[in-house]
Formats: C-alpha cells, structure tokens, sequence
C-alpha cells in the first residue's frame, strides 16, 4: 500500500470517491488501473479493520489491562 | 512582631475569654435562621446530638442537630447518612465550651428532610448554567469519534444491569473488540470521584477510542453523582470522546450535557461507541470490491474490444476503396467509350485551332528575323558609304562628270576638280608645279 489510511472512515471515504469516479466512466484506462489498484489496497485495509473487531469480543478490567500493558515490550526494549 | 505588640495594646480590653465566648454565642444566634441544602458527610452521634458535614463542591459546614429535633424531623431510617442529600434549616451557633469541655462552632440545625427533586433541580439548574457560560459544553462534541474503535473503556456498576444491556448493543453492531471495563459505584458520596478516577485513568490508555459512562435509570437523588461538578468538569476537559447514558430517556444529568454523545439507555451508548454496524460494512465493502473488479475488468475488456475493431478497419476500409474504384473503373469505360468520337472531332478541333494559332505566332516570328537581318544588313551597308569616310576628314575628287578620280594622273588630265567634304563640295583647278613626285 502506498500509503496507510488515516482510519477507517477515511479508507471508506476515499474508497466511495474511487467507485464515483469510476461509475462516471470519466477516467481513462491509466487512471482507471491506477484507481483501481488503490481500491484494492483500501479494500484489503477495511478488510483488516473489521476482521481487527471480528474475532471475538475480549473482556478487561482496567487493572488487567494495565497488566497487559506492562507484559508488552515497547519498540525501544530489547 | 514588636510592632504587632504595639497593636495589641492600643486595642480595647483585655476582656476575659469566656465572657468573650459567651458575647460570640450571643451575636451568632441572632443571626438570621436559613435553610442549607447539600451533600452530608461524616455523620457521628453522641448520646444527645447527630453532628455532621454538610457540603457541596464549594465548601463545607459543621453541623449539629438534637437527636429530639431529629427524631421530630421523621426520616426514614438510616436517612441522616454520608452521600444523603438534605435540606436543613438553622443558624449559626457557638459552644463556648468551660471547664473541661472544649469550645466549638456548628450550625444548629432544627429542621431537616432529604432534599427533594426540586432542590436537587435548582442547584442542578444553576450548575448547568455555569457549566454552560464557561462553553464546557462544547469541548467533547467538537471531538471526533471513530466510526470503528478497536477497543472502548466503559464506566459502570459492576453488577448493575446496564453492563449487560451496554454488551448487546454491541453485539448488535456485530462488534467484537476489546471492552476495557472501569468498575465504579454509581449511586452515593463515593461514586463521583470514583467515576471521574475510571474515567481519567481509561482516558489514559492510549488504546481506548471512546469511553461510555452508563448506569440504570433512579430518581435524581439516585442519579446526582452524575451532577457532581468535578466529575462533569473532569469529563468535559477528556480529549477522549465520552458516551453518557445515565437514568432513563426522562431523566437529565449534568454529565449528558458535558459529554459529546448523551443517549437514553446502555444499548443505544453501545450504538454511539460504535456508529458502524460491522455487518453492513462488510457486506458494503464486498459490493465496492465487486464495483472495482467490474471497473477494472471492465475498463480493459471494453478497450480490448474497441481495439480488436480498430484491427479490423484498415482491412474493411481497404475493402469498401477496391470495390468503389472497380465501380469507378466500369464507368470511366463505359463513359469513355461513349464520348470517345466526340472526343476526337473535339480533339481535332481543338488541334485546327492550335495549329493555327502555331503558325500565326511561326509567321510573325519569321518577318522579326527578317528585319532584324535588314537591320544588321542596313548598317554593314551604311559603314562603307563614302560619307561615313568623309566624316571622318577625307575628301572625294570628283570630275565634271561627277566621277571619283582616283590618281593624279586623272587629276592632272581633267585639269579641274570638284572635292566633296562631308559638309560641302568646292572646285579645285589642279596645278601640276605643285605635285610631288
């Protein structure tokens, strides 16, 4: 992917101006394979966003979740 | 301090304490008896008085009541309580203490009942007014939610109901993220700095998109931890969006009213804390894959097509142009073998008139040549005239009969001369003493 969307609202956004452009049939087969390239990629990231909330709801207190926090090493520890 | 000395003598007295005591007894009880309302704290009895602290987020009094006045009063049981609201109604009083006993200052209180909805809506109205002015309602509704948050924190009573009501408002949105549960009371003196401590320490996390503040419906007494001003004032100030649904759809707290979302019941903040129904997004975001296969299928296809046509031309157009021009051929023959005579007597007319117009022009060009050489011939034949000689200084001898003589022979013979000069003749007798030899 070129570049990461924003989130998702702005992947869905970006991705219904693609579908218009397209359905206007006002692009020419550059744009065209190049719009489509794009949506493709967009589609692959809304994808993964909902799969991201799909896989079963998890539970924490906030306790726990501080735990968890901890238990996870940030980018800076070896 | 030698200076403040100095003060201390130039004041009236010294007076004794405790008649001093007792005049502060006596101004405090004339002033004027009012009713309080707020929030009792720290309930404790002796075997004749309740004492007590009433406050609310600006300050507090200390606060003594006889247990007579009390029981007179006709609370519910347990209705002098900490987290109980109640309106009392007194003046100021001091104890001037002696002997043993120690000096204290109180409000005596010699009426009081539990705050009704009407108290509580007053200072719930003059809270929201300040709250207003201040624009703190505006902060969190100027925040932007995410349509799809990964995790969201919620606020709530543990084993209150809402907890279950707020889990299938989720799952009606087919969502199935992380829920970070902040366990608080919800319904007494403790539940407001507990609630605002949750809400921070969630709003903390950089995980949690959004935040859902919920319990179930209560009369306002029951609800007013959710007026508390610093709890609204915490809320207001979030850079995380909070989703409030506090009572039921009648019931209004300060904390709707600072929050960015306010909803009526645990299952429609599980809606607002995610707007999207991952369900419907999924079917939507297959039908845009669908769209974009069918652009771009579409797009290649319709050009392949357009340009397999375009092959196919040049061969159909060349097709078109051969049998046009064998058409052309037939006529121009059959065209040709029509007109061929008229052609040839035009042709032979036309070549008259050519040839005539050939010689006319020969003609004219002949006598040109002719003239020219008369012309050429014209000066030749002027260059040997005698005159031309004679122009240039010679002189002709001529005899009486007009002919030249040419030798002094001839001369002396015919005796007299005529000389013709360019411009004239003379007569010249010729005279033989003067010849040379």
């Amino acid at each position: 992917m070129s570049e990461k969307p924003e989130s998702y609202e702005a992947a869905v956004e970006r991705l219904e101006q693609i579908i218009d452009r397209l359905d206007s049939g006002q692009a020419g087969l550059r744009e065209t394979l190049d719009l489509c390239r794009e949506g493709r990629e967009l589609v692959t990231y809304c994808s993964a966003e909902l799969d991201a909330v799909s896989e079963g709801l998890e539970e924490l207190r906030l306790d726990e979740l501080a735990a968890k926090l901890e238990a996870t090493p940030t980018p800076n520890e070896n | 301090m030698r200076g403040s000395l100095g003060c201390v003598e130039e004041l009236p007295g010294p007076f004794p304490v405790g008649r001093y005591a007792r005049k502060l007894q006596e101004e405090l009880r004339r002033r004027a008896r009012v009713r309080l309302v707020g929030e009792v704290t720290g309930v404790s009895r002796s075997k004749v008085q309740a004492y007590f602290e009433l406050r609310d987020a600006e300050g507090a009094v200390p606060c003594a009541i006889w247990l007579d006045d009390l029981e007179k009063a006709g609370l519910p049981a347990g209705g002098l309580r900490d987290g109980a609201e109640v309106v009392i109604g007194g003046g100021p009083d001091y104890y001037p203490g002696g002997g043993q006993a120690s000096p204290s200052f109180a409000f005596r209180a010699t009426q009081v009942r539990l705050a009704g909805e009407g108290d509580l809506l007053a200072r719930l109205d003059a809270l929201r007014k300040q709250l207003r002015s201040e624009g703190l309602f505006e902060l969190q509704k100027q925040l932007a939610r995410p349509r799809l948050p990964k995790t969201i924190g919620v606020v709530t009573a543990e084993s209150g109901a809402a907890r279950r009501d707020l889990l299938a408002g989720l799952q009606r949105r087919s969502w199935a993220g992380t829920v970070v549960w902040g366990f608080a009371p919800v319904q007494d003196r403790r539940a407001a700095p507990a609630i605002a401590a949750a809400i921070q320490e969630l709003a903390a996390t950089p995980a949690v998109e959004a935040i859902v503040v919920t319990r179930g419906g209560g009369s306002l007494a029951d609800l007013w931890a959710f007026c508390d001003e610093t709890l609204c004032r915490t809320v207001a100030m979030l850079r995380v969006p909070v989703i409030s649904a506090v009572g039921h759809e009648r019931d209004s707290t300060l904390i709707d009213d600072v929050a960015a979302v306010a909803c009526s019941t645990p299952t429609h903040a599980a809606e607002a804390a995610v707007p999207l129904d991952c369900g419907a997004a999924r079917g939507d975001l297959e039908r845009g894959a669908a769209a974009l296969r069918r652009a771009g299928e579409g797009a290649v296809g319709s050009r392949s097509r357009h340009l397999v046509a375009l092959a196919r031309g040049p061969a159909r157009a060349l097709r078109r142009e051969r049998i046009a021009l064998n058409q052309k051929t037939r006529e121009i023959r059959a065209s040709s073998e029509r007109g061929l005579a008229e052609r040839r007597a035009f042709q032979r007319r036309l070549a008259s008139v050519v040839l005539s117009r050939a010689a006319r022009r020969a003609a004219g060009a002949e006598a040109n040549s002719r003239r020219e050489a008369l012309r050429r011939a014209e000066v030749a034949f002027r260059a040997h005239e005698p005159e031309r000689t004679l122009e240039r200084g010679y002189a002709l001898a001529e005899d009486a009969a007009g002919e030249p003589v040419t030798s002094a022979a001839a001369a002396i013979a015919a005796g007299r001369v005529k000389l013709r000069f360019a411009d004239r003749a003379v007569g010249a007798d010729i005279d033989t003493d003067g010849s040379e030899r």
